[in-house]
């Protein structure tokens, strides 16, 4: 049958969720069920790093639930992730291990850029309005519990995402302590949060313009769905409009207000200081528009298989954000743009000649491409330790879409391009967290970047055009220039010698003279 | 009271919530039971059915002591004041309500003595009134009776300084006596409980061509001697106490009485009689044991006219060669023409919504929906709600069966349902056993909607089968209860359907709902914002009529949105069965306002509500009254009517009960109810939806049926 019944978990750090999605090629992606249970494990673990045997039982009991449900529907496949409340649990192998072994859900924990990407993803899912907003300048700005992330779009693509510790169960908890009377909470959240906005605003906004919002939250999102501010349809509001409507709220009662709006009590204090953290956020961006597609990260998850599965195709291009986010961070690092893209160019080509023998993904070859993007961003601290730098600049910045690992595994091929390579077994600190498939993947790379980057040892590109072939137990890369490449051939088998060592193939360069 | 503040203002100063505008609940319910017995006046009515409505009549009035009289006394006992909705405190309300129900009482025994029992004579039936007075052979065989049947089950008991009184139970009947031994002058109280394990009624073999009837109390009295074989028999008579035996609150109740009561606790009092039945030219010395050691008050003493607790008239009816003196104008259910037996049903389902309106069109497709779902290999879950179901209810074993072909079945199982809460355990275990998902109703509220989803696996994907009713999903009542009952695969029910039950399961609310509406979060607000739409309406000028069919209406906000309907110009037509705390006819208030109720001879049931909106009207049917247990204690549902044949079919409903003149009650400018005028043709609604259902269901040209159908003799079932 040509269709797939697809669950989607989400481990939260308030909410345990659920969708069903039925998927096919004819009808796309369609929710079938959605299942939602509150449980605050962001305050716990976030204070004791643990989860208590409360919480644990509850878990159990409602994955249990889950699984009951999913076989209700004959699910097929399933992704279960746990984000930031899993992530700040110590324990949480054995935590993990439980679950599984008790409910026969496997959750794997996502880190904060992947949980924004897949978020983000979630807007897709709306293919054709987000495109439309996307026509103008745009931010996302994701509103978690522990942090929020603001994503700027420029032409439709990513160009920067950073994470700020602002997540309205912080900001909430910390008003508990001062417990002021509601009047006092615009004032308050404004001096809590107006520092940190003005800081992003200068470091990445600068001179940018943003006229659309695009928001990812759980307590205001519902209540544009059911208030008209300022625009026709629901869903939208105009920034103004929204303003002034938190504005207001101050003088009211919020029980009457929940209430009116149909919303659940218990959250109305999360969606008073959601919606006036919200608020600063549109004034520091100027925006004009807010969209609450009222995705959550199900979706995203369900995006992202449906799209592996081409049940669904985007237009968008979302390896091209991740891209675009690399080489954002490249510029403010002052990276040279025509140097990596020489780099990418043979690189890749390498790459794409040894699709047979190398045994890399599709997704691997990303990561070099992002290598070769960064593979100098160190030298913006210092060109004496270029690697290290490097290593340490990358594995700081958020690039969005990539997980932890992934991130681990770009900064140190981008190391060992600079320095010596680590072997696993005396691999130290910075190979904390790589498994052994992560490491080959570390070595592979670092062989192709390094034969690259050999190529272009003057950074002059002298390479016009660069063909590889596999011949024999020869890599065999032909290039056409009419520049003298004596000092890249002379130094070229030192690096080769690490090429061979992986992949068993001697380079060797061949010029041809047009 | 905000919203009260709110519409005072709103409105030309008239306050829509004035007391004055408002009937008493508790009054407007003992007019329900007085349409109730109009029908057993109705000359038009056989005898037999005339039999069953008093009986009827008589154990909705024990209901009703049990529930609401025990609440007044309740309220009264906590010192509870807070007024009803007409504005009443609870002592003025039990004031009236025991005053109404002396005043109902005789009016029961007035049609048994004066009407009844005649006509009974008449069709050679005797009930004997005396029980000394049989001949020789009825004697012999009734006193054989007693001897081998009725003495070994009997526990007499008696009472001095050296037993306590003895306990005497709710709702049974009791002889009591004074005796006084065979040496002593001394006269003491003694007492027997009528076995309710015997029949309460005895059919003395025919000799007089006369068949007597002798009841269980008759029976015990004249051998009552042979009970207290050491004493003299001085009197005997029976007697039946109510009891305030309820152990919960009654649901209808406010939260804070609950709260009151709670505190007060240790003043209530546990199990107080509150009503005392004594036959007339009961003893006067007896009357005054009773009285002291039950504290009864004097108005609490009911005299009666006749034989105690009239429910036995029910067992007459089971009586056998009276068939001619029963009712068969009523045709019995018929086939739903859309759901033939042959065809499988989720197709049927699939080229469109059905509405099925019973008891005239058949309950089965229900639980043949269920039976098919549960061995359908195809269908992947039920869920269902459960309120009411009959003992040895198909549906619960198609459920079972369902789990054991390994589907997944949930069930929602009430068991706060009112006097049906043991029952409802043992089948709730028995499907848990059979590996059924149970749950056991939620916290503080009733589960009161009825919905069934059946999850199938189809070819092109998940396809959701609904069904929403009105009714309980119980194939007896389904019998006597007039109640609509939908079938849809419409996506968009069977999300909200889905989002109901995880709702059921605990689970968060869905984001939206696409067609269904829940008690107790957003129906109150949903019919009082559709009230004051249709007000809206009126004001600017566009058609604005509200019909709406319920069991009873009493929920002060919605009464007053419909008065201010009413008073902006919307017309108003109420087809209410049961309680209706709206007055019509005030002037500036109500004038637009017209309150008719049907009792007949099924229970109407269904919850119809039409609003037309601006000329596009809009139609749903609900398990909800306009009650406050059900728009704020309760998890109710109510769904729109779309599909324009249906639609129809609901109208149809609506208009030929707003022309009914043969069994309609209409609500007078005095608040009382009286029978609609007959002119034109007879108009009897529940006669003609059932002859309508059994026209429809025949084939069209018998020459198109390849099957033959034999007639048989038409002997009415016996």
């Amino acid at each position: 049958m040509a269709t797939d019944v697809f669950a989607a978990i989400d481990l939260g750090s308030y909410e345990l969720e659920m969708k069903i999605y039925e998927m096919s090629q004819k009808k796309g992606v369609k929710q079938i069920d959605h299942v939602r249970h509150r449980i605050d494990l962001g305050t716990e673990t976030y204070a004791t790093g643990q989860i208590s045997a409360y919480h644990m039982d509850e878990l159990i009991r409602i994955l249990t639930d889950y699984n009951k449900i999913m076989e209700g529907y004959g699910v097929t496949r399933y992704q279960a992730y746990a984000t930031s409340a899993l992530r700040e649990t110590r324990d949480n192998d054995t935590v993990l291990e439980l679950l599984r072994q008790r409910t026969g859900i496997e959750i794997d924990i996502i880190s904060n850029s992947e949980q924004r990407f897949l978020d983000y993803k979630s807007v897709a899912l709306n293919n054709e309005r987000f495109f439309k907003f996307l026509e103008k300048p745009t931010a996302i700005v994701d509103v978690g519990g522990g942090s929020i992330q603001i994503s700027l779009f420029d032409n439709d693509t990513l160009v920067t995402t950073q994470q700020l510790r602002l997540g309205v169960l912080r900001l909430y908890s910390t008003m508990q302590h001062i417990q002021p009377p509601h009047s006092k909470y615009p004032m308050l959240v404004r001096e809590l949060v107006e520092s940190q906005l003005n800081v992003f605003a200068k470091m990445h906004l600068k001179d940018r313009k943003v006229e659309n919002v695009i928001l990812l939250d759980d307590y205001v999102s519902p209540v544009l769905q059911r208030v008209n501010l300022g625009m026709d349809e629901k869903s939208y509001a105009s920034a103004r409009v929204f303003v002034d409507y938190i504005g207001t709220l101050a003088g009211k009662s919020l029980t009457d207000t929940a209430k009116k709006l149909g919303l659940a009590q218990d959250n109305i204090m999360l969606m008073y200081v959601s919606g006036l953290l919200l608020s600063n956020i549109l004034s520091v961006l100027n925006a004009e528009t807010i969209w609450a597609p009222g995705g959550t990260l199900c979706d995203g998850i369900a995006f992202e298989y449906a799209e592996r599965k081409r049940f669904l195709r985007s237009s968008h291009n979302f390896e091209q954000d991740i891209v675009a986010c690399a080489q954002n961070i490249s510029r403010r690092y002052m990276g040279s743009k025509s140097r990596s893209e020489t780099l990418q160019t043979i690189a890749l080509n390498i790459f794409d000649s040894m699709k047979k023998i190398h045994g890399l993904t599709k997704r691997d070859r990303l990561l070099l491409q992002i290598c070769t993007i960064l593979h100098d961003c160190g030298k913006y601290i210092s060109m004496v330790n270029l690697g290290d730098c490097s290593y340490n600049i990358i594995m700081s910045t958020e690039i969005i879409g990539l997980s932890h690992l992934e991130r681990s595994i770009v900064a140190n091929v981008v190391r060992f391009n600079h320095d010596d390579f680590e072997y696993y077994k005396d691999g130290g600190y910075r190979f904390h967290g790589i498994d052994h498939d992560a490491y080959l993947t570390i070595a592979k790379l670092t062989a192709i970047l390094r034969i690259a980057n050999g190529l272009d040892r003057t950074h002059k590109q002298k390479f016009k055009n660069v063909k590889v072939a596999v011949k024999d137990k020869e890599l065999e890369i032909t290039v056409d220039t009419m520049a003298d490449i004596s000092l890249e051939k002379g130094l070229f088998g030192q690096r080769g010698g690490f090429f061979e060592q992986v992949y068993g193939l001697r380079p060797v360069i061949r010029q041809k003279r047009f | 009271m905000s919203a009260k503040k709110k519409i005072e203002t709103v409105s030309n100063k008239i306050n829509f919530y004035n007391d004055e505008y408002y009937i008493n609940r508790e009054l407007s319910w003992l007019q329900f039971n007085s349409r109730c017995l109009s029908e057993a006046k109705d000359k038009a009515t056989p005898l037999f059915e005339k039999l069953k409505f008093l009986s009827i009549t008589a154990s909705n009035l024990d209901e009703f002591f049990m529930v609401r009289v025990a609440s007044l006394k309740d309220m009264i006992n906590a010192g509870y004041k807070k007024p009803d909705i007409a504005g009443m405190s609870p002592k003025e309300q039990l004031d009236k309500v025991t005053e109404a129900v002396h005043e109902f009482q005789n009016e029961q025994y007035r049609v048994y003595n004066h009407m009844l029992l005649q006509e009974l004579a008449d069709n050679g039936i005797q009930i004997v009134r005396e029980y000394d007075k049989l001949n020789s052979e009825e004697a012999d065989y009734i006193d054989r009776y007693f001897d081998d049947f009725v003495y070994p089950v009997l526990t007499p008991m008696a009472y001095d300084s050296s037993r306590p009184f003895p306990l005497i139970r709710n709702k049974t009947l009791n002889i009591g006596a004074l005796v006084k031994g065979k040496e002593s002058n001394e006269m003491e109280f003694a007492m027997v409980q009528v076995p309710s394990v015997l029949p309460r009624i005895m059919e003395i073999p025919e000799v007089s061509g006369v068949r007597k009837i002798m009841l269980l109390e008759q029976i015990i009295q004249r051998n009552i001697r042979k009970l207290f074989l050491n004493y003299d028999i001085v009197c005997c008579y029976p007697f039946r106490v109510g009891r305030n035996a309820d152990l919960s609150i009654d649901e209808d109740e406010a939260e804070d009485l609950l709260k009151e009561i709670e505190k007060q606790l240790k003043r209530r009092q546990w199990g107080q009689a509150i009503r005392l039945e004594i036959e007339k030219g009961f003893d006067k010395r007896l009357l005054k044991i009773l009285t002291d050691e039950l504290k009864v008050e004097q108005r609490e003493i009911y005299t009666i006219d006749g034989p105690l607790d009239l429910t036995f008239l029910m067992k007459m009816y089971g009586i056998e060669g009276f068939d001619y003196l029963k009712e068969h104008g009523y045709n019995s259910p018929a086939p739903v023409i859309q759901l033939p037996s042959d065809r499988d049903i989720f197709e049927c389902i699939r080229e469109g919504d059905i509405l099925m309106h019973h008891p005239y069109e058949s309950f089965d497709p229900v639980v043949r929906f269920v039976e098919a779902a549960a061995s359908d290999p195809a269908v992947l879950a039920i869920k269902q709600t459960l309120y009411r179901v009959s003992g040895n209810s198909p549906i619960i074993a198609a459920l079972a069966k369902a789990a054991d072909n390994g589907k997944q079945v949930s069930v929602l199982v009430e068991l706060k349902a009112r006097f049906d809460e043991e029952n409802n355990i043992v089948w709730a275990k028995m499907l848990e056993k059979a590996g059924c998902h149970v749950i056991y109703g939620l916290k503080g509220l009733k589960t009161h909607s009825k919905i069934t989803l059946v999850v199938r696996k189809e070819e092109d994907g998940i396809m959701r089968y609904v069904h929403l009713a009105t009714g309980n999903y119980n194939d007896s009542t389904a019998k006597l209860y007039t109640d609509v009952g939908m079938f849809t695969c419409a996506e968009a029910y069977g999300e909200d359907a889905t989002a109901v039950f995880n709702m059921l399961s605990g689970y968060s609310e869905p984001a939206v709902w696409n067609k269904l509406t829940l008690a107790p979060l957003w129906l109150k607000d949903r019919v009082l914002d559709l009230i004051k739409r249709e007000a809206d309406h009126a004001r600017n000028g566009e058609p604005a009529h509200i019909i709406a069919k319920m069991n009873s209406i009493c929920h002060k906000d919605v009464i007053a949105a419909l008065y201010e309907a009413s008073s902006a110009g919307v017309k108003i037509d109420l087809i209410v069965r049961g309680i209706c705390c709206l007055k019509t006819g005030i002037p500036g208030v109500s004038e637009n306002i017209n309150v008719r109720s049907i009792v007949g001879n099924f229970l109407e049931h269904s919850r119809i509500f039409y609003f037309e909106n601006g000329g596009s009207p809009e139609y749903y049917a609900s398990s909800a009254d306009w009650m406050p247990r059900n728009l704020e204690r309760r998890v109710e549902i109510m769904f729109p009517v779309e599909n324009p044949g249906l639609r129809e079919k609901l109208w149809h409903i609506l208009d030929t009960e707003l022309h009914d003149n043969v069994k309609a009650h209409i609500m007078n400018k005095e608040g009382q109810y009286v029978k609609v005028a007959k002119r034109g043709d007879l108009i009897n609604s529940q006669k003609i939806f059932g002859k309508e259902a059994t026209e429809l269901s025949k084939p069209k040209n018998i020459a198109e049926s390849r099957v033959f159908e034999p007639e048989y003799r038409d002997d009415h079932g016996l």
